[in-house]
């Protein structure tokens, strides 16, 4: 499966998350998942099966389908129990 | 990019004034405006994206990382740091909460995404991130990104 993590310029947030995702995604050993990072405005639902916001673009991203948001970009912790139940949704674990 | 290079301790300031966030962004900002490292115009570009709805720098944990896009009056890759005592929230929104600002210039994406790469694994160690907020002079900071870079 393909993640995407966004943020506004898909510059600075979106790769940090981006990061930090691929960190939890070898972290558990979920295997086939791919993970990118771009701005809000040039994605689309079609661009990947889930998708990862920082909170400040909840609504904006409302609309893509299935959207995680962020409360924090640097809590591995929120981060490992979001992408574990991404996992379970998808039938990854 | 080693963030020890980007992050020199005369780009690390701490202020036990209290101030809203246009002032903590301009302050962060200074050290790298007295440089060259940044023009005014990326500056006023930081605060304007600000102002216009993004509290998106706020990465959680009271840190903050105020930055634009390159274009937008980056010099040379820089990062500095200001340490408040009192916190100033993004826009005033206490959910935005801020007392450590970050902020970060590249020149060109391409350092700016190995910078905040770099960022987000020191940001994301919760020993790293503790350390950082108790640290109290230039030289703590320093020494413990020094330290977190060795390790790796």
């Amino acid at each position: 499966m393909k993640i995407m993590a966004m943020c506004s310029t898909g510059l600075g947030s979106s790769f940090m998350l981006r990061m930090n995702i691929e960190d939890v995604v070898k972290e558990l050993g979920l295997r086939d998942v791919q993970v990118e990072h771009s701005d809000l405005s040039s994605a689309s639902p079609t661009s990947a099966d889930a998708f990862f916001v920082a909170k400040d673009l909840e609504d904006a991203a409302q609309g893509l389908g299935d959207v995680t948001v962020m409360d924090s970009l640097i809590d591995k912790d929120e981060l490992r129990a979001k992408v574990k139940a991404l996992a379970e949704r998808h039938a990854l674990v | 990019m080693r963030l020890s290079t980007l992050l020199t301790p005369d780009r690390i300031a701490f202020s036990d004034e209290l101030m809203e966030w246009p002032d903590a962004v301009r302050r962060v900002a200074q050290p790298l405006l007295d440089t060259g490292d940044i023009t005014a115009g990326y500056v006023e570009a930081m605060t304007e994206s600000i102002a216009a709805g993004g509290t998106y720098i706020d990465l959680g944990f009271g840190i903050a990382l105020a930055h634009a896009r390159p274009e937008s009056g980056a010099v040379r890759p820089a990062l500095a740091m200001l340490r408040l005592t009192e916190p100033a929230p993004l826009l005033g929104q206490p959910e935005h909460s801020v007392d450590l600002y970050f902020c970060l210039a590249a020149p060109d994406a391409h350092v700016h995404t190995e910078a905040m790469g770099s960022l987000a694994r020191l940001l994301s160690d919760p020993d790293t991130r503790h350390a950082l907020r108790a640290a109290a002079c230039a030289a703590d900071v320093t020494a413990l990104i020094t330290r977190f870079e060795e390790n790796r």
